[in-house]
């Protein structure tokens, strides 16, 4: 998520101000939006709340906006905390923004001491007038691109301050380029010299390595998703960091993927040239770091919408699972609806409603629960007879593959031993679609075969989960005796 | 668009594909434009005034007032897409393919241009001649016109300044509009003394002041009126997107907008031509227009008309529109003539007339076919195989409202409020579960609620991973729907990119919520995934506006993709569970509403089969559509007249069906063997049980064939013989061999899943040889 709601704003002041700016405004509004609706809401308890949401959006709009913006004019600001109140549209609203993946907080928390890392290293370039290659990588969702946004404005805010040249600053997401080396194209940009019949490449390389009569500006690269560069020569990547060592290179070349060895992997050339990159990791998020910043995200609110002790529950199974950020935002959000939902329906006029660890508990099982179990028993009855055959053809075979073939046979005889006077079961054809939709649900993988008889049939869930799952089955409990 | 330019006749047109247009012979040269003014003095004028003497049958004269009351009602505008039925009493309308009024005739298929309301009168008489730009007068055979590639102005060659000899090849600028790119003062030539600048017909429609529209059909009120049903042409400009760079001059988009319009209003013919023919149609006259792209009026979207033609079938608004038209009017053949006779004017109608051909081809073939429908009464068989093909759908699936409602709150979630955050629903689920059609249904929906202006509106997006050439042709496509400019790719996704991440607007309007649908998401993950990942990363961006819904079969695809991609793709699924017996039953009996074509539980067997094996709809379906055609085969047998009628789908129907789609096809091949097959079948399962292993050579089964004949006294025919048996056998995919030069040692084996069981079943009650039975 490279480009900043606050982004632009925080180009002009790095410091706290575009965060008080932007969201004072909408929390004057919507607290008075909040009363307003409340008062709506209790002039009229015998109605039972609609459920057209929409309509009442509308009307809380309607008598909420005069008065709100009269409030502005005069400059009341609401004295007290506002409360939580889910039924307000408004706040709603805000809240969602706030968890939205692509609002984004005005300062980086749990991140200072990699953004400083990587300013200090741009500073001493710019100080020292040299060029330089920096590689930074951890898993999504732990704020690479965030911080480094952060980084450059901060940097072009400090060159100013300090009255250095002020860098050119690019930034590149290698996936939008159509052709690899069109990288080098979109770094030529910036300079606008033409030396016609050479590449690219050629013309960067020429104007680092020659003295040039005015030396162009310094130049900070930022290149996203740098592992969509590797080609199966490497040698965009290669070039690409071999610009920094050249004799009059002036540009700091900052790359961000995931891959933790990209460069000791794809460039070992580079540690023979004694040019590596530094590396700097981000790590995945803990528990604590989760819990702060969704708290961080939150402040800006000044009500508690959630339970505190739901947000740590959600930070623990995300950081548990992945430490991804998104997710962690997803699944708040997702609570948000959940809760939003529940109000929607029930019809008590209870005053106070968080986030509770119910709602979290829900929103989070949602995300991370595997529905192995569930999935198996909505099957139609005999997808699951194969699966029941598969297991049992492993089971006593000790292979762990088998063949469309085989397994078909395996299913007959099942089938057979299930309905003794049954009618031959299922045709080879529609066999084989069986088989293709149990691998759509994930279940079982289907190889590649010229003939259909021969593909391969590996299970991808574990048999005991089936095993399981099977349980009590109706049909299938009646024949245990195939099963060892 | 400025149009005090002058221009020039014969038109040259700017674009690139007209690069390659040979330039005109001098003999030729002319004045294309002036002979057809010269054949055809002056096009009609239709205003109210005058019309009465031209029109076919005479009216009284109350309904002229009538006449001008209905051209004031709102029907004649295009912007308002409601259609009045009232306008269309069911019962007394007739229809005709063509109209004569004057000496011009209208049919069906044409394009004309539509008086705008309430500015008809003022400006009735219409310059039907272009005049130069210079010495305001008009061409004629010595005096040439050309136009001028930019300001689209008609100058005389001998006006300009140096005159010109001949046309000039490939585009031409007049003099006038290089001075002012130069930016330099330009001064137009002043008209001489009590004579006004015209406009023409082109240069109003151009500027809004005139509509253009492509006739539907034509029908005669009871007051004696002759309505037209048309589709609207719109330009550029009244698009959201606004006026393209790319867009032509002469550009016109269709609209799928229809609307009733008074003959009245019609001023004359324009020809709006698809690019094929627009490249053709170098020296035309002033009347041409160009028209590559519909325009859906409702999603602000564009789509390539040659795309549209292909499915028409599935347009919606054609497909009511057909539904209401074949209720009870006759369909005229007979053609109104006016007084006059029909004069030469094939030459100027040709291209136009095809156009309308080869536009209306897929319709005239449907109502042919509804015709012959109605003369014969449709029995309840042919009406339930009808209400069960898959091509006849419902607007909307039933049992699916839960699936539905969570689409919607989550679109409305994403574009209800003032602000619109990006989001992204992964929906998936096996084939047959109704995905697309909720979406659509969900869709459908929304745009009602637009209408009635309860949601903001919003631009809806469809794209199908199928029918792309390859995965990065979707950034085309998308761009191509957006902003009705088909570019390649790469610019295509620069030009996204610009879109989404930096809010660089694509049109001049505000930006619209877009919701993005993507049918078989599975099929764009390339080797390095970065389609999805740019496709699934525009939500994340701040006001990108975008909401992506992607639908596929594998549930789980996000799993298997590249962990940055899934984290992007965030956490709202949606799962289609496979239906159960109960709901199959439910949308076959909601298809077969009134249609008592079924016995008693039929239907209940087919969806338990279905469900227990796969839960796919269209299967079902399938299988009953099959079962009726059976059965409707079973009664064309049965000679009485009575039975026929009463005849229902019974049980052996339905089985048949079920043992076409569940059971393996190889029994019925092997029952109609020949023969010495049969034989040759069980002495191969006699020789397999025997020896007990999967496969046996050729020797050995030609020993066993041998001996039985021996047994039966049956003539063994010779190995050739045998040979070829196997050989058609393994052709036929019942036993598979070898390749037939081994001989004697060629290998061979049987091609059924339960082997010598399915050959028992299949050739247990023969009656030519029931000795096989024996050996099985």
């Amino acid at each position: 998520m490279p480009t900043l709601r606050s982004a632009s704003r925080g180009l002009q002041s790095p410091n706290e101000k575009p965060n008080s700016d932007s969201i004072t405004p909408s929390k004057k509004r919507s607290s008075s939006r909040s009363r307003e609706t409340e008062a709506v809401v209790c002039s009229s308890p015998a109605v039972p709340r609609s459920d057209d949401a929409v309509g009442k959006v509308a009307k809380c709009k309607i008598i909420s906006s005069p008065t709100s913006s009269r409030k502005r004019l005069y400059g009341d600001e609401p004295t007290h905390k506002p409360k939580w109140n889910p039924k307000d549209p408004a706040q709603m609203k805000a809240v969602k923004e706030a968890l939205h993946v692509a609002t984004v907080p005005s300062n980086v928390a749990c991140r200072d001491g990699e953004q400083n890392r990587i300013f200090d290293f741009c500073k001493e370039c710019l100080e020292n007038d040299r060029a330089g290659s920096l590689y930074v990588c951890g898993c999504p969702g732990t704020g690479k691109t965030l911080s480094l946004q952060k980084v450059k404005n901060k940097l072009l805010a400090w060159s100013k301050e300090v009255g250095y040249e002020k860098p050119e600053a690019v930034s590149i997401n290698c996936t939008t380029l159509t052709n690899s080396s069109e990288i080098f194209s979109k770094i030529l940009e910036k300079f606008e010299r033409t030396c016609n019949g050479l590449s690219p490449l050629q013309r960067l390389q020429r104007i680092f390595s020659q003295r040039q009569s005015s030396p162009p500006k310094m130049m900070l690269i930022i290149v996203d998703e740098m592992d969509y560069l590797i080609t199966s020569d490497r040698s965009v990547l290669h070039e690409l960091f071999m610009l920094t060592t050249l004799p009059f290179s002036r540009c700091i070349l900052i790359g961000i993927a995931n891959a933790i060895d990209l460069a000791d992997r794809f460039l070992p050339k580079l540690a023979s040239l004694n040019c590596k990159p530094p590396v700097i990791t981000f790590r995945a998020y803990n528990k604590n770091q989760i819990y702060e910043i969704i708290q961080e995200r939150l402040k800006g609110l000044g009500y508690d919408v959630f339970d505190p002790l739901s947000l740590e529950f959600c930070a623990r199974k995300v950081s548990a699972a992945s430490g991804d950020m998104r997710k962690a935002l997803a699944v708040c959000r997702s609570a948000v609806e959940l809760l939003e939902t529940e109000i929607r329906d029930s019809c008590d006029l209870q005053e106070f409603h968080t986030v509770t660890f119910d709602h979290m508990d829900k929103a989070l099982s949602k995300a991370f629960k595997p529905k192995i179990v569930d999935t198996i028993l909505s099957l139609p009855l005999h997808q699951q007879i194969i699966l029941y055959a598969l297991v049992n053809l492993f089971n006593r075979s000790k292979k762990n593959s088998t063949t469309v073939g085989e397994l078909n046979k395996t299913y007959n005889e099942t089938w057979k031993s299930i309905h003794r006077n049954a009618r031959t079961a299922i045709g080879a054809a529609e066999f084989t679609n069986m088989c293709q939709g149990l691998s759509d649900q994930g279940l079982l993988r289907l190889g590649q075969s010229k003939e259909e008889k021969s593909r391969r049939i590996t299970l991808t869930v574990d048999s005991s989960d089936i095993a399981y799952a099977f349980k009590g089955h109706r049909f299938i409990q009646d024949c245990k005796h195939l099963e060892e | 668009m400025e149009r005090t330019t002058p221009s020039k006749l014969s038109r040259l047109r700017s674009d690139s594909t007209l690069a390659a247009t040979p330039p005109p012979t001098p003999g030729f040269t002319g004045p294309r434009r002036s002979s057809r003014l010269l054949t055809s003095p002056g096009p009609t004028k239709l205003d109210s005034d005058d019309a009465p003497s031209s029109l076919p049958t005479p009216i009284p004269s109350s309904t002229k007032a009538k006449r001008r009351l209905s051209l004031e009602s709102p029907t004649t505008d295009p912007v308002t897409p409601i259609r009045s039925e009232s306008k269309r009493p069911k019962r007394t309308t007739v229809q005709y393919k063509k109209v004569v009024l004057g000496d011009v005739e209208f049919q069906v298929g044409d394009d004309i241009y539509v008086k705008k309301q309430g500015s008809v009168e003022s400006e009735s008489e219409d310059p039907d001649v272009e005049e130069c730009r210079v010495c305001f007068t008009p061409a004629s055979k010595s005096k040439i016109m050309i136009e001028c590639d930019d300001c689209l102005g008609g100058f005389h060659l001998q006006c300009l300044k140096p005159p010109l000899r001949k046309i000039p090849e490939g585009d031409w600028i007049c003099s006038f509009c290089t001075d002012k790119k130069d930016g330099k003062e330009v001064v137009w030539p002043e008209p001489p003394e009590g004579k006004k600048i015209k406009r023409t017909a082109r240069e109003k429609l151009l500027s809004g002041d005139l509509h253009a529209a492509c006739i539907k059909s034509i029908w005669r009120e009871t007051d004696g009126t002759y309505w037209l049903r048309c589709v609207w042409y719109r330009t550029p400009e009244e698009t959201a997107a606004g006026r393209q760079p790319h867009n032509l001059r002469r550009e016109l988009y269709r609209t799928n907008d229809y609307g009733d319009v008074v003959i009245n209003s019609v001023l004359r013919h324009c020809y709006v031509m698809n690019p094929e023919e627009y490249q053709r149609a170098s020296d035309d006259g002033d009347d041409i227009f160009y028209c590559e792209y519909e325009y859906d009026v409702n999603y602000h979207n564009f789509k390539r008309l040659p795309d549209i033609d292909d499915n028409y079938a599935e347009n919606d608004e054609s497909s009511d529109y057909e539904g209401d038209s074949d209720g009870d009017s006759d369909n005229d053949d007979r053609s109104l003539r006016g007084t006059s006779s029909n004069r030469s004017r094939s030459k100027v109608l040709a291209a136009n007339s095809r156009k309308g051909r080869a536009y209306w081809l897929p319709k005239i073939a449907e109502s042919k076919t509804q015709e012959n429908r109605k003369r014969r009464k449709q029995s309840k068989l042919e009406k339930a195989s009808a209400a069960l093909s898959l091509a006849s759908r419902p607007t909307s699936p039933p049992c699916r409202n839960k699936e539905m409602e969570e689409i919607e709150t989550f679109v409305k979630g994403a574009i209800g409020g003032q602000e619109c955050l990006g989001r992204c629903l992964y929906i998936h689920g096996v084939p047959g579960t109704g995905k697309t059609m909720s979406v659509r249904a969900v869709m459908r929906n929304l745009k009602s609620e637009v209408d009635s202006g309860v949601l903001r509106s919003f631009c809806f997006i469809e794209t199908n991973g199928m029918k792309l050439s390859s995965p990065n042709n979707i950034y085309k496509n998308i761009y191509e729907q957006l902003s009705g400019h088909a570019v390649g790719w790469k610019k295509a996704l620069h030009c996204l990119n610009e879109h989404f991440s930096n809010g660089k607007k694509l049109g001049k309007k505000d930006q619209k919520p877009i919701v993005l649908l993507i049918d078989e998401l599975d099929m764009l993950v390339t080797r390095n995934q970065s389609v999805l990942y740019n496709i699934l990363d525009w939500p994340t961006r701040p006001n990108s506006k975008l909401i992506v819904i992607g639908i596929a079969n594998t549930m789980d695809l996000p799993e298997h993709l590249s962990p940055r991609i899934s984290s992007r793709m965030g956490i709202q699924r949606l799962c289609f569970l496979p239906y159960n017996h109960e709901q199959l039953a439910q949308i076959i009996l909601s298809r077969l509403k009134g249609i008592d074509a079924f016995e008693d539980n039929l239907i209940e067997l087919a969806c338990r089969k279905v469900a227990a094996s796969s839960g796919d709809a269209r299967r079902a379906l399938q299988i009953c559509q099959r079962a009726s055609v059976l059965a409707e085969y079973r009664v064309k047998q049965i000679a009485d007249a009575k039975a026929k009628g009463k005849s229902r789908v019974c049980l052996t129907d339905i089985e048949g069906a079920l043992d076409e789609v569940f059971k393996s096809p190889h029994i019925q091949r092997m029952k109609m063997c020949s023969k010495f097959g049969k034989i040759v079948l069980t002495a191969m399962v006699n020789e397999l049980h025997r020896t007990g292993g999967e496969e046996l050579t050729f020797e050995k089964l030609s020993e066993r064939v041998i001996s039985l004949c021996s047994m039966h006294h049956e003539v063994f025919p010779g190995y050739d013989t045998l040979m070829r048996a196997c050989c058609l056998l393994g052709d036929g995919g019942i036993i598979l061999c070898e390749e037939p030069k081994k001989h004697m040692s060629q290998k061979l084996q049987l091609n059924c899943s339960s082997g010598s069981d399915d050959v028992a079943l299949a050739l247990k009650d023969c009656s030519e040889t029931p000795w096989l039975s024996l050996y099985l």
